[in-house]
C-alpha cells in the first residue's frame, strides 16, 4: 500500500484528506514540517501533501531543502493552497502539483493518483547513486558551452576498485560506489550550493561541474574524506594490512592497497572548447595524470589556448 | 515489588525511532545549526558529544535509504555522507527528555565521560579510528535510556533496589525486567542497523569475554565504564564500581601512567561539559 504524508494545521483539511485517502493509502497526518521532515527521513513516503498558507515562507523553504537532496528529489509534493496565488508564488518552489482547498473534496483522490503514477515513470538517474546519468551530463555540458559559460569540469574514477569488488563481491563494491557518489555530491554542494552539478556516468566514473575558483578546494576535501572513509569499508583484517590480496584488471594476482580516487580537472577559461567531447577528453587526460600518482590525487589542466 | 518481563516487549521497543536529548543540548541545537557558515567538522564535534544526536545520525546513514547499512560507525563520516541539509533536518526533529531529568542528566554525563576515556585509551592503543571507539563509549548505555523512557517508575524501582541492597544496577535490572540494559540496547542497535562491532560493544560491555567481533573495543569500553564510575563522574544507576574483567585488563595492558593520563582527559571533559546536560 502506498504511503502518503499530509502536512497541515487545518483540522478541516486533515480530516477531509484522511477520510478520502485512508481507504486507499496508508495516510499519516502531521501538524508541521519539522515533524514531517523527521518522519520522511525515517521512512520515505510515496507522496507528500502539504498545505502552504499565504505568507508561510517557512513551509516552502522546508520543502525546497528536502527536495534539493537527490535522495528525496523524486518524492512528489502536492501543495494545497487557499486561493489562487500570484504567478511569482510558484517560482523556485519545488512542488509537483497544487490543489485549491475548495476543490479538495472533488479532486483530491484523482490528483493523488496522478501524482503517484507520474512519479513511477522513468527518470534518467543512476539507480545506485540516484545521480543524473549520461543524458543529463551531456546536456549540462552542451548548454553551458553554448551559453559560453566559464566553468571547471572534473572527471573522477577509482583506483584498485576491481580487486576490492572481486574479493568482497559486487554488493560491497556497490557500497563503495554509493559512498563515493554521496561524498562528491555533499562536498560539491556544500562548497557551491548554486550552479554546480554532479553526475554519475556509470561504474566507478563520476563527473562534476563547479566554478573554476572552487573546484580545487572541493577536490582536496573529497579526497581527504574518501581516504578516511574507504578503509572502514574493508574487513578488519584487510584494514589492518592496508589492502587486499586479489586480482587486478589485467588479471594479475597480488596485493592491492586501499581504493583511491583520481580526479582530472579542466576548465573552459582560456581554452576554446567547441564541443563537449573535447572537454571530457581533456578532463579524462588529466585524470590519467592523476592516476599515475600513488594514492588518491587530482590533477589540474593548466594549459591554455585552443584545444586540439 | 512490581516486575515485568521486558523480553515480551521487544517488538514494541523496536518501534522507537529516536532518543530524547538533554535540555542543555536541546537549547543549543538551533544556535548551532543557525550559525552562518558552520562547517561539517563543527557539527560533528557538537553531535559526537550527545548520545541522542549521535544515535540519530548513525541510524540515518546506516538506514536502507543510503544503501550501505551497518557500515558507518563514526559521527564525522556519517555527517560527511549525509550532508549539511539532512543533518540539520535531523537535529531539528529531536525532542528533549522531560521525565527523570536528574537521572538522565547523570546518565548523559556518564556517557560523555565514557566516550572521552574510551577515545583516550583507543589513541593509546594506536587504534586506527579512535572515533569509532569513542562512539561506542558514548552509546554503550542506550539501553538504559530506552528503559527509563518507557518504564520510568519501574526503572526507579530498580535504582532503589540497587541502592538499598547494594547490588549493581545490572543485577537489579534483571530482577525487575528479567533482562538488562545491555540486551535492550543491543535490540535497538540491531534494529537501527548499527555496525556489528558497535552492537557487540553495547551488548557485551559488562561481559567483555563474550564478544566475538570486537574484543579490543569492548574491553576498552568496559574499562572506561569502570574508570568513569570510579571517578564519580555522572551517574549510571548505582554507586558501585564493578570488578574489572581480568582478561580485558590484560588485553589492554595499560601502565599506571597510561591510566593517569587517561583520567586527565576525563577531568578536562568535566571542566568543558559543564552546561551541556541540564
Amino acid at each position: 500500500m502506498k504511503r502518503i504524508v499530509v502536512v497541515s494545521q487545518d483540522p478541516l483539511l486533515t480530516t477531509l484528506a484522511d477520510r478520502l485517502l485512508s481507504p486507499h493509502f496508508r495516510t499519516l497526518v502531521l501538524g508541521g514540517m519539522v515533524s514531517a521532515v523527521d518522519s520522511i527521513y525515517n521512512d520515505i513516503p510515496d507522496l507528500v501533501i502539504a498545505e502552504i498558507a499565504p505568507g508561510d515562507g517557512g513551509m516552502g523553504e522546508s520543502i525546497n531543502t528536502l527536495k534539493e537532496d537527490p535522495m528525496f528529489n523524486q518524492l512528489p509534493i502536492l501543495a494545497v493552497i487557499g486561493d489562487r496565488p500570484p504567478a511569482a508564488f510558484w517560482e523556485g518552489l519545488l512542488v509537483e502539483d497544487y490543489l485549491l482547498k475548495a476543490d479538495l473534496e472533488r479532486d483530491l483522490l484523482a490528483r493523488v493518483r496522478l501524482a503517484l503514477s507520474r512519479a513511477e515513470r522513468v527518470v534518467e538517474i543512476n539507480p545506485l547513486t540516484r545521480l543524473p546519468g549520461n543524458i543529463s551530463i551531456n546536456r549540462q555540458l552542451e548548454d553551458r558551452l553554448s551559453r559560453g559559460e566559464v566553468f571547471a569540469f572534473a572527471y573522477a574514477d577509482l583506483d584498485f576498485f576491481k580487486p576490492f569488488n572481486d574479493k568482497y563481491g559486487f554488493s560491497r563494491g556497490d557500497e563503495v560506489i554509493k559512498v563515493t557518489g554521496r561524498l562528491i555530491l555533499n562536498f560539491v554542494k556544500s562548497m557551491q550550493p548554486r550552479g554546480s552539478f554532479v553526475g554519475h556516468i556509470g561504474g566507478d566514473d563520476f563527473v562534476f561541474i563547479m566554478d573554476a575558483g572552487l573546484i580545487e578546494g572541493a577536490c582536496g576535501e573529497i579526497i581527504r574524506a574518501f581516504d578516511q572513509i574507504i578503509p572502514t569499508l574493508y574487513d578488519q583484517e584487510d584494514r589492518d594490512k592496508g589492502g587486499v590480496e586479489s586480482v587486478s584488471r589485467q588479471g594479475v594476482a597480488g596485493f592491492f592497497p586501499f581504493i583511491g580516487i583520481s580526479i582530472g580537472v579542466t576548465d573552459t577559461a582560456g581554452r576554446g572548447f567547441s564541443h563537449f567531447g573535447e572537454l571530457t577528453g581533456a578532463a579524462s587526460e588529466m585524470k590519467h595524470f592523476a592516476k599515475k600518482a600513488k594514492g588518491s590525487s587530482y590533477s589540474m589542466d593548466r594549459r591554455t589556448g585552443q584545444a586540439t | 515489588m512490581e516486575r515485568i518481563d521486558i523480553r515480551t516487549q521487544r517488538a514494541k521497543l523496536e518501534n522507537i525511532n529516536a532518543l530524547p536529548t538533554a535540555p542543555g543540548t536541546f537549547k543549543r541545537i538551533s544556535q548551532v545549526i543557525g550559525k552562518p557558515g558552520i562547517t561539517l567538522s563543527e557539527i560533528s564535534e557538537f553531535v559526537s558529544k550527545d548520545p541522542a544526536l549521535t544515535t540519530k545520525v548513525l541510524k540515518m546513514i546506516n538506514s536502507a535509504i543510503y544503501g550501505f547499512p551497518g557500515r558507518i560507525s563514526s559521527v564525522s563520516h556519517a555527517i560527511m555522507l549525509l550532508g549539511l541539509n539532512v543533518v540539520k533536518g535531523l537535529l531539528l526533529g529531536i525532542s528533549v527528555f522531560e521525565i527523570m531529568q536528574q537521572l538522565m542528566g547523570g546518565l548523559w554525563d556518564h556517557s560523555v565521560g565514557c566516550a572521552a576515556v574510551a577515545r583516550a585509551i583507543a589513541e593509546k592503543k594506536g587504534i586506527k579510528d579512535p572515533e569509532e571507539v569513542s562512539v561506542a563509549g558514548l552509546l554503550h548505555d542506550i539501553g538504559k535510556v530506552i528503559m527509563v523512557m518507557e518504564y520510568a517508575p519501574l526503572y526507579e524501582e530498580a535504582i532503589n533496589q540497587a541502592a538499598s541492597r547494594r547490588v549493581p544496577i545490572f543485577d537489579a535490572e534483571r530482577e525487575v525486567f528479567q533482562e538488562t540494559h545491555a540486551v535492550v540496547g543491543m535490540w535497538l542497535a540491531e534494529k537501527w542497523r548499527f555496525p556489528p562491532n558497535l552492537v557487540d560493544v553495547i551488548q557485551y560491555h559488562h561481559r567483555p569475554g563474550l564478544t566475538k567481533k570486537a574484543p579490543l573495543e569492548t574491553a576498552i569500553v568496559h574499562f572506561s565504564d569502570l574508570l568513569v564510575r570510579a571517578r564519580g563522574f555522572g551517574f549510571s544507576g548505582d554507586s558501585l564500581v564493578p570488578a574489572v574483567h581480568p582478561p580485558s585488563f590484560e588485553l589492554l595492558a595499560l601502565s599506571e601512567d597510561d591510566i593517569l593520563e587517561v583520567l586527565d582527559k576525563l577531568e578536562a571533559c568535566r571542566d568543558e561539559e559543564g552546561g551541556l546536560t541540564l
